[in-house]
């Protein structure tokens, strides 16, 4: 497993300023859970977007070291990530985005996923403390980034890496996409 | 505070009992990052991500301080000893 804090704050090129924050996936913090991806499989199939606002109002804002105590994954959380990761075949939960990955480690596997060609979702967990809380208990895996390939928890960093050296990951891309 | 590379090492061997590990801080001695090398029995018949899931298990409270850990082998005695032998013979190549 490899994975950084380096929570920075959010700071783009002032070029992408205002598209980005245009963006619904910008978003999240104000409106509550908001989950954004942007389509890129082969089959066409409509954006997903999960928007839970009436379950995650204001009220967690300052309390995030309650949060940690109490469980962030709640059931309609649960719901949410069941659902991104069954309707997507490959789904990275990382820091920042695929375009700009705000993690060394989340960088790396947003290349590997690239150079094997493969479609695959990603969001951004540092936009919502409550998604990245409720994944770490989700998963069972303390960190970012994590890598879901056909509806199942593959690993961290370091696995993924692994098993891109030792060819397994693209044998279980191939499948999978085949599937 | 923080976490050195001897706590680390201490929680590894009381729950794994590694027969090899190394832990090398990266952090430049703020004690936040680390790389981990470990062998051991117990990660024997287990998959790549079971043997992940079990470091993150022995440094739970450690985690809590860590703002890096890299996994970089979690390997049986048996491919520890095929690694090593590999390496020499490519070395005398």
């Amino acid at each position: 497993m490899s994975w950084c804090y380096c929570a920075k704050p959010l700071t783009l090129p002032p070029q992408l300023h205002s598209r980005a924050s245009s963006s619904s996936s910008f978003h999240s913090r104000v409106g509550g859970v908001t989950v954004t991806t942007s389509t890129l499989s082969l089959r066409p199939s409509p954006p997903l977007v999960f928007t839970h606002n009436l379950h995650f109002q204001p009220k967690i804002k300052r309390a995030s070291t309650t949060i940690r105590c109490a469980s962030a994954l709640t059931p309609q959380l649960k719901s949410t990530l069941d659902t991104v990761i069954a309707s997507n075949k490959i789904v990275l939960f990382m820091k920042g985005t695929k375009d700009f990955p705000q993690c060394g480690f989340s960088n790396t596997v947003v290349q590997i996923l690239k150079s094997l060609n493969v479609p695959f979702e990603t969001l951004n967990i540092l936009e919502n403390d409550m998604l990245r809380q409720g994944l770490k208990e989700y998963s069972s895996w303390p960190t970012f980034p994590q890598l879901y390939i056909d509806g199942e928890f593959f690993g961290g960093c370091d696995i993924t890496v692994e098993a891109y050296k030792n060819g397994e990951l693209q044998e279980l891309l191939e499948k999978t996409m085949l599937s | 505070m923080g976490v050195t590379k001897e706590n680390l090492e201490a929680s590894l061997k009381a729950k794994l009992n590694p027969s090899h590990l190394e832990v090398v801080d990266t952090s430049g001695g703020c004690g936040a990052s680390f790389v981990v090398e470990i062998v051991s029995e117990q990660f024997e018949g287990k998959r790549l991500l079971e043997r992940h899931r079990m470091v993150n298990a022995a440094l739970e409270e450690e985690m809590k301080e860590i703002h890096a850990l890299s996994i970089k082998k979690t390997v049986t005695p048996e491919q520890w000893k095929q690694q090593q032998e590999a390496n020499q013979s490519n070395a005398a190549a």
